[in-house]
């Protein structure tokens, strides 16, 4: 560990707190100030038979009668310290209520991911030995295909051709092995094409930089090329795409779990969307921004471990830009 | 070196018609695509004798045939007619979020990429909380916030999009402003504000034309999913999103969701696929 | 001991090459050999032959299939490109092959040596790692000895700490020590043929020089074929036995190098000839010694440069990228800056131009300081002062026309009006030898040399008095260059204009410029007219740039001593 990865690391965790900071407070000022008082249209809401007396008494509890800078500061001291407030509808704490359904949304996120990456790798390292003959074609044409494919509409061909056509899972058992697989596959497959896209063109590049071709002028097969030459060089930069995807994967798996019925972050959302409640919306956005955040953090901090190419200089990552920025000084190298 | 690929097509006028304007046959047909989607937008009546709205009972459920290319659903009502009547508020919702996206974040990119300094701090930290918010939660949100409208969930769209212009135009533009030609034109006696608008800005955004074109596709994606959770107009609108919604409570009839998700699909397919070509041919 | 043993046969061996059997029949012979890319011919019908342990050159400028013939020799054509014809390596028709059983021909009978080391050797690997893969095809079964042989291989070839070369990744690497490491990596197998392609264009000239060398040294030691690919017909000439010249594809002259050199044949090659700088030093003299003899002596020098420093701050440390410079220049005559890259010449034209501010001195010209100026008051210093950029793929906006950029100018200083400006670009577009038909092109649609001749016209249309030239012509073609050159000064003879002239090639230097300042580090080490220069240099430097220039007379290889030569033999390694 060099000083200047330190300072580097130092600097990133320091921007990776300030973002997940501002990202409370901007949730916060979109929830709280937007148009169209969805607080007190739900309270007054006749299906909900509160009492004028029991609203006052919400929104005391709440602090909405506060002003709105003061809210922000309690709703803000409060996340910091682990206490998400309490949902609006159920008055239940929010935390209790993430707790409960987190389990299920992390296991579909993991094997969605898994699957995810899986595929890509297979999907990616199949352009470069399947032949044009043999269909290199459709496997290039994943990308653009399933990046124009809704992820819904993915799920429903799955439940239709697994669940109803050949059986293997119900619908009403959305907890069982094969749903939980197919609710995967169906959250991975979108999130597959975005990394294979990246790993194959990459792996293009890399097949066309000048290395390679000395590579194999000496005496290098294809095989071997792509093991020890270009598979590294083409999937390091990949580590970082997969980060990113995290937002696609929590975005995604709201959809997923309502598709297939499942319980979990999602569905938590679509029932605090069509009940308003802001606490829990709050909660769940921002507790997205902060694994989004950890996992790039992560990403960052890994990469110029693995990538010899960055140097850190300076607290930045940076590629020499010359070879001869940091030659070995050959001038005396050659005496003839 | 690269080389143009190009699949055969039939008949050697069409071909030398086609590489007169050097588009191979496969963005041809993508156009076509695009071109028959926004007519179906504007003029859906021209395509279709049936209503989108009222059905005929007795003939509910049909499966695709001559009369019904995509069959009809549970009222009885043409699926091919709702298909092309909801084109207008799925496609045109989409045009509002990628110009949301577009004008937003190619402001917030070009004033911090080419002034720099403590402007550029700021905004580039703006920039990076938008983007730590999961983009499709960040459209949900906003979509809750000012209610469940397709208009608002294009709203909400193009305010999740926001983010990525602005950090892709950002970085073409100081990629840009650091170009050779750039300081020439400070040689040639050029000022500030010119080098803004007639040198930087036309060059940044060759790159970002194909990403608001793969934008529009994506758009059409995210405000589809916002309307099959529930989030746009509610029935008896048509929105592809919304088609599948309903469609999926009956699966046994599965041309309710597979007439409107290939639409939706190759609309997405043709237009990422100009993208493509747009930024090959850059 | 044992393994020093073997070591030592198995270098010993290594460098014995059994005598041939057949010495008549050539080690490579090419009949009619062409390739295509798609519809496109890019090589049509070349025929040439290469003994063994001889050495012969295919030179052309870009597009004439040079770098081709060199990958269908090695057959690392891309996938589009499809070779017809006949190439023969030892009996065997290279091109009827299948894959399978060429592949053991790479590496262990044919060599290469490509044209860029930078991007030469996979960045994410050590040297080492890569070395070892050349080192397999010796057949070697032990890694010790494997990796003794790198690391001899690599202080063979001039690199001075072989196990800190091994370990290193190549970025950490410069250029000239990496393609030291490929041309190691390229002759550890002991090849009977090595393919060079273009080796040392992306190099120094000084390196360069040394590179050559030690090609022409191993390619005689180790008796080895050489296939070089050059655009420099005069390194052609030093190096090589026999000589292709090609243009578009198709061979024009071939023969013995001395007979082609001294006397051409065909009219490609004597153009060739006469547009090498280094063979040609008074070509221009007509047009450029007038302006000498047209100066008063007495007149103030329309540039004047006085002990300019600048010192940048990189990552904490602090570079002086020029060191007290001074140099003056008489009106209407061309200075030369002359160094190799980090020599700072770049640094001082920036300076010179007010683009930088300098920490010390002063610079004047026509008179006015530049230093210390506000923007405003620059902006009508570059009335007069314009500058001609390197890159002309980088230095014209791809989306204006050719009219417009030429029309900028004048628009953005409001000269003339519209009408006469319109007439204005016409005649800067004459001026540089472009008809009117290109004015509504963008940059794109022209070649190289076209968009360097825009870029001049774009600085003439203002009427400048100082134009600086920033190595106007390192990225063209030969004879594109002799064009611009030519171009440049009969408009200096016309115009009465004071050039900067920013160059690494001497020879061009010595061709077009009236007086020069070489730099190395930073500093001026020499100044003064260029005729004394070129005959008396006094700085050991000037010298060794000088030396470094190909001057197509058959270089003396420094006779190697006998200690060396046999450098790999048991005293060394004992």
């Amino acid at each position: 560990m060099s000083n200047a990865y330190l300072t580097y690391a130092a600097k990133r965790l320091g921007q990776a707190v300030v973002v997940i900071l501002l990202a409370y407070v901007f949730t916060f000022v979109v929830v709280s100030i937007l148009p169209g008082d969805p607080i007190t249209s739900v309270l007054r809401n006749p299906q909900n038979g509160f009492s004028e007396e029991e609203i006052a008494e919400i929104i005391a509890a709440q602090g909405l009668d506060k002003p709105i800078a003061v809210q922000l500061w309690n709703s803000l001291s409060g996340f910091l310290t682990g206490d998400l407030g309490v949902s609006m509808r159920s008055g239940r704490p929010v935390s209790t209520l993430i707790a409960e359904v987190l389990p299920s949304t992390l296991i579909l996120a993991s094997t969605g991911l898994a699957v995810a990456i899986i595929l890509a790798m297979a999907v990616a390292y199949g352009t470069q030995f399947v032949p044009k003959r043999y269909g290199q074609g459709l496997l290039r044409g994943f990308p653009s295909l399933f990046l124009s494919v809704p992820n819904f509409v993915i799920g429903l061909v799955l439940i239709h051709v697994f669940g109803f056509q050949i059986g293997l899972f119900r619908v009403i058992n959305p907890d069982s092995f094969w749903a939980t697989l197919f609710a995967a596959i169906a959250l991975g497959i979108p999130v597959s094409a975005q990394i294979a896209e990246v790993l194959i063109a990459n792996l293009d590049r890399e097949a066309e930089q000048e290395y390679a071709a000395v590579a194999r002028s000496r005496g290098i097969g294809r095989a071997r090329l792509f093991a020890t030459h270009l598979l590294k060089p083409a999937s390091l930069p990949v580590v970082t795409v997969v980060a990113l995807t995290i937002g696609e994967l929590l975005g995604g798996s709201l959809i997923t779990e309502t598709v297939f019925g499942r319980t979990g972050i999602g569905s938590l959302v679509q029932r605090s969307v069509s009940t308003q409640d802001l606490p829990v919306l709050q909660a769940v956005v921002s507790l997205g921004a902060v694994v989004f955040v950890i996992v790039n953090l992560i990403a960052d901090l890994l990469y110029p471990l693995l990538d010899p190419r960055v140097k850190i200089l300076g607290g930045k990552k940076r590629t020499p830009t010359t070879a001869d920025e940091v030659s070995i000084n050959t001038t005396k190298a050659v005496a003839s | 070196m690269s080389f143009v690929t190009t699949s055969v097509i039939s008949g050697s006028r069409s071909r030398a018609w086609l590489s007169a304007f050097r588009v191979p046959p496969t963005v041809a047909i993508s156009f076509l695509v695009v071109a028959i989607v926004i007519a179906w937008s504007l003029a859906p009546g021209l395509f279709t004798q049936y209503s989108p709205v009222v059905g005929i009972p007795a003939d509910k459920l049909l499966g695709p045939n001559l009369n019904h290319w995509f069959g009809t659903d549970h009222l009885g009502r043409d699926v091919y007619a709702r298909v092309v009547y909801g084109t207008a508020s799925s496609v045109s919702s989409a045009l509002v979020a990628v110009v949301i996206g577009v004008v937003a974040g190619g402001l917030v990119g070009l004033l911090a990429g080419f002034f720099g300094g403590w402007l550029d701090i700021v905004l580039a930290r703006l920039v990076d909380v938008l983007l730590a918010i999961p983009k499709f939660l960040l459209a949900v949100i906003v979509v809750t916030a000012i209610g469940f409208e397709t208009i608002n969930a294009a709203i909400a769209t193009g305010v999740s999009a926001v983010a990525i212009f602005a950090r892709v135009t950002r970085a073409e533009v100081i990629k840009t402003r650091q170009a050779t030609f750039v300081e020439a034109a400070f040689l040639s006696g050029g000022s500030r504000s010119f080098i803004l608008w007639r040198h930087i800005l036309p060059n940044a955004s060759r790159s970002v034309l194909p990403l608001a074109v793969l934008q529009f596709g994506e758009s059409i994606l995210v405000i589809a999913s916002l309307a099959f959770l529930g989030y746009g107009d509610p029935p008896p609108a048509s929105d592809w999103g919304l088609l599948i919604s309903i469609g999926k409570d009956y699966l046994k009839w599965p041309w309710l969701v597979y007439a409107p998700a290939f639409i939706t699909i190759l609309t997405v397919l043709s237009v990422n696929r100009i993208s493509r070509w747009l930024r090959k041919t850059d | 001991m044992a393994s020093q043993n073997r070591l030592t046969n198995t270098l010993i061996h290594a460098i014995t090459v059994p005598p041939s059997p057949q010495p008549v029949k050539p080690l490579l012979q090419v009949d009619g050999l062409s390739v295509s890319y798609g519809r496109q011919e890019v090589v049509r019908g070349v025929g040439f032959e290469l003994g063994r342990g001889k050495s012969l050159a295919l030179i052309g400028e870009s597009g004439s299939g040079k770098s081709t013939i060199a990958r269908a020799v090695l057959r690392l054509l891309p996938s589009g490109a499809s070779a017809s014809g006949q190439l023969t390596f030892e009996g065997q028709d290279l091109l009827a092959l299948p894959e399978r059983r060429f592949r053991p021909l790479r590496g262990r009978a044919i060599g290469f040596v490509p044209q860029d080391p930078g991007n030469a050797l996979n960045p994410v690997r050590t040297i080492g790692a890569q070395a070892m893969e050349a080192a397999a095809l010796t057949e070697e079964p032990s890694a010790a000895i494997r990796k003794a042989l790198i690391l001899e291989t690599f202080s063979q070839v001039g690199l001075e700490n072989p196990q800190r070369v091994y370990d290193s990744y190549p970025h950490q690497l410069s250029g000239g020590m990496l393609q030291r490491v490929l041309i190691g990596l390229a002759v550890l197998p002991r090849p009977a043929l090595l393919v060079a392609d273009e080796p040392t264009s992306a190099l120094d000239v000084t390196i360069q020089k040394r590179i050559l060398d030690l090609l022409s040294r191993l390619q005689s030691d180790l008796d080895i074929s050489l296939l070089l690919i050059t655009h420099d017909l005069a390194i052609a000439a030093e190096r090589t036995d026999s000589l292709v010249v090609l243009k578009n594809g198709v061979v024009q002259e071939t023969g013995r190098t001395s007979a082609v050199f001294s006397s051409p044949n065909s009219a490609y090659a004597r153009k060739l000839h006469a547009d090498v700088p280094a063979l040609n030093p008074d070509r221009y003299a007509r047009l450029r010694d007038p302006a000498l003899r047209l100066r008063n002596a007495g007149e103030a020098p329309k540039i004047d440069v006085s002990s300019v420093t600048k010192t940048f701050t990189v990552d904490g440390k602090v570079l002086t990228a020029v060191n007290d410079v001074s140099f003056a220049v008489p009106a209407g005559t061309t200075h030369a800056l002359v160094g190799e890259s980090g020599s700072g010449k770049t640094t001082t034209i920036r300076l010179l131009l007010g683009l930088e501010e300098p920490d010390h001195g002063e610079i004047s010209v026509a008179g006015e300081r530049l230093s210390g100026r506000s923007p405003q008051s620059l902006r009508s210093a570059w009335r007069h002062l314009q500058l001609v950029y390197q890159n002309p793929f980088t230095s014209l906006d791809p989306t204006w026309s050719v009219e417009n950029l030429v029309r900028e100018p004048l628009d953005r200083f409001k000269i003339g009006s519209p009408k006469e400006r319109a007439q204005q670009v016409r005649e800067a577009l004459a001026n540089v030898g472009l008809g009117e038909h290109l004015l509504a092109r963008k940059p794109s649609a022209l070649s190289g040399g076209q968009r360097q001749r825009v870029a001049i016209a774009r600085s003439l249309v203002l009427k400048p008095d100082v134009i600086v030239l920033d190595e106007p012509t390192s990225a063209l073609d030969v004879s594109v260059q002799a064009d611009i050159v030519e171009v440049l000064l009969s408009l200096q003879a016309k115009l009465g204009l004071t050039y900067i002239f920013v160059s690494h090639d001497l020879a061009l230097v010595r061709q077009l410029a009236h007086t020069v300042s070489v730099m190395q580090r930073g500093s001026i080490v020499e100044h003064g007219a260029v005729a004394d220069i070129f005959s008396n240099p006094q700085h050991p430097y000037t010298a060794t740039l000088l030396q470094s220039i190909p001057s197509g007379v058959t270089a003396s290889v420094p006779a190697v001593p006998q200690k060396s030569r046999h450098i790999l033999r048991e005293e060394r390694i004992a």
